[in-house]
């Protein structure tokens, strides 16, 4: 699909700020709990010993995560009523006229994207900030990022610039639903499933 | 892991299940019946518990319901049958709801020959198996390790079949004692296929037992030795809930397995019809509440792949 809309996410530079996180929050107007973009730390390291010395291993990076708008979306595939859907540019979004609040994209997505508000009773997730977007802006998080980590555009243009890389640990294995996003490598990038590190901030997520 | 709506989802799949089980197993009895005493007896043995099974799927249907946060938009549910799973299982479930529906009715007032309605039960059953297969289809996706296996349907079609037998035998002790007061004649037939009926339902429940009990240490064997996600439900099952674990095995052991053997030598012969009713409401019982334990540790216990 070329018309497939992505993010960019580059590693190296992003410091964890989550300005990303605050400015999604603010721009959907957000209630407590619903977080749909989030920075994951993944932290690890040990003592390792190099000649008569130990050194250690410490590192951490972030990686901010949005829904992936897949070019699978199994979101989109066990949805019983057709709410949620991928728009021709490659956005996927829920219609909440349709949505039933089953949960079932829950269970099914591994990014935890789709998230259920219990006022509505319907299922919310990242938008891309269609509208924005529509109207020749940018997506609120892209335009916060005071690192400028974040970038978004066509999909075959963000692989072109930045490379293929669709699954740095914490994130699950792209083969699942084929992730829109691409990332930069920090220099301690570990690949999905690498049991090197692990998520520090549990409580933020 | 647990969540209130996931209560919702026991007792719906639970519920449908049964009523499925039940469905097919009366309609075997029914078939048995009709070679051993005629078409009257037969009728008289099963036509007031097919109402029973609606109400039971009735019920399992208004619970779903509950888990839904917007359920005025239930009906949008079937529009993705191309896609989803769930579509397909709500299609069938009510599927299976309307044709039994029509099949009761036209039994009650004998409507139409015998060899249509016995398409039309033909068709409810097959529906109902069908509600299964796709209910055991909605679980069985490649970011759920816990639910993605084959362990899913084979445990979903043991529930409908073992509840659904016991469902049929205490139906029909209940039955019996409502004919036997108002008419004392058929009373000896009906005695008669009671008890060979029940015979068959404890072998039936002992079999399925055996399923359960040999699929329970297979599966959680096989979750441990998978990937990470799969094995921390192992964990889970065997420690936060090892407890619920062993005791619903225990109780489906004793309902099924022991009470099962009583009841078999019980209706050997006749006269013994009050303990023989007692046993078979006991057994019923204690299988209920261990299935209901069972899938509790279902929804439970599933981990999903991926971040939180």
């Amino acid at each position: 699909m070329s018309s497939q809309l992505a993010f960019h996410v580059d590693l190296s530079s992003c410091t964890g700020c989550k300005a990303c996180q605050m400015a999604c929050i603010d721009k959907n107007d957000l209630e407590l709990g619903q977080r749909w973009r989030r920075v994951y730390e993944f932290t690890g390291g040990d003592w390792v010993k190099m000649g008569n010395a130990y050194i250690n291993s410490v590192f951490t990076y972030f990686t901010s995560v949005s829904c992936q708008h897949c070019e699978d979306p199994i979101c989109v595939n066990v949805c019983p009523s057709g709410a949620m859907h991928k728009r021709e540019d490659g956005i996927v979004l829920v219609d909440t006229q349709k949505c039933l609040g089953c949960r079932y994209c829950e269970w099914a997505c591994p990014y935890g994207s789709p998230q259920y508000n219990p006022t509505l009773g319907k299922m919310g997730k990242c938008n891309f900030c269609y509208d924005l977007i529509d109207a020749g802006g940018k997506p609120a998080c892209v335009e916060a990022c005071p690192m400028r980590a974040l970038d978004f555009g066509p999909l075959d243009e963000m692989v072109a610039r930045y490379g293929d890389l669709r699954d740095p640990a914490p994130l699950p294995i792209s083969s699942i639903t084929h992730p829109s996003v691409i990332f930069t490598p920090h220099r301690n990038t570990y690949p999905a499933g690498s049991n090197e590190g692990q998520i520090a901030n549990k409580e933020e997520v | 892991m647990m969540n209130v709506r996931d209560f919702a989802l026991v007792a719906f799949t639970i519920l449908s299940q049964m009523a499925v089980g039940s469905m097919i197993v009366l309609g075997i009895v029914h078939f048995f019946a009709i070679r051993k005493a005629g078409m009257q007896e037969a009728d008289r043995l099963s036509d007031q518990i097919l109402p029973a099974i609606g109400i039971v799927l009735g019920a399992a249907l208004v619970v779903s319901l509950t888990h839904l946060g917007s359920p005025l938009n239930a009906p949008l549910a079937i529009l993705k049958l191309s896609t989803s799973w769930l579509s397909r299982e709500i299609l069938f479930t009510v599927s299976f709801f309307v044709v039994g529906a029509i099949f009761s009715f036209m039994q009650w007032r004998s409507l139409s020959s015998f060899a249509v309605r016995n398409l039309v039960a033909w068709i409810a059953a097959i529906l109902g198996l069908m509600q299964v297969f796709s209910m055991s289809h909605i679980y069985m996706i490649s970011t759920e390790p816990a639910w993605n296996s084959i362990a899913t349907p084979i445990s979903f079609f043991t529930t409908a079949f073992l509840l659904g037998s016991l469902a049929i035998g205490t139906a029909m002790v209940l039955n019996y004692n409502i004919n036997r007061r108002k008419d004392q004649k058929c009373a000896e037939v009906q005695c008669g296929l009671l008890r060979d009926s029940l015979r068959w339902i404890s072998i039936a429940a002992i079999v399925l037992l055996g399923v359960e009990v040999v699929l329970a240490p297979l599966y959680v064997t096989s979750l441990a030795a998978g990937a990470t996600t799969a094995a921390e439900s192992a964990s889970l099952m065997l420690n936060q809930y090892g407890l619920i674990f062993a005791f619903r095995l225990v109780l489906v052991f004793i309902g099924a397995g022991i009470l099962g053997i009583f009841i078999y030598r019980n209706a050997l012969s006749p006269g013994r019809e009050k303990i023989l009713g007692n046993l078979t409401y006991s057994a019923f019982a204690l299988v209920f509440i261990a299935e209901l334990m069972g899938r509790f540790l279902f929804y439970a216990t599933h981990i999903r792949l991926g971040l939180f």
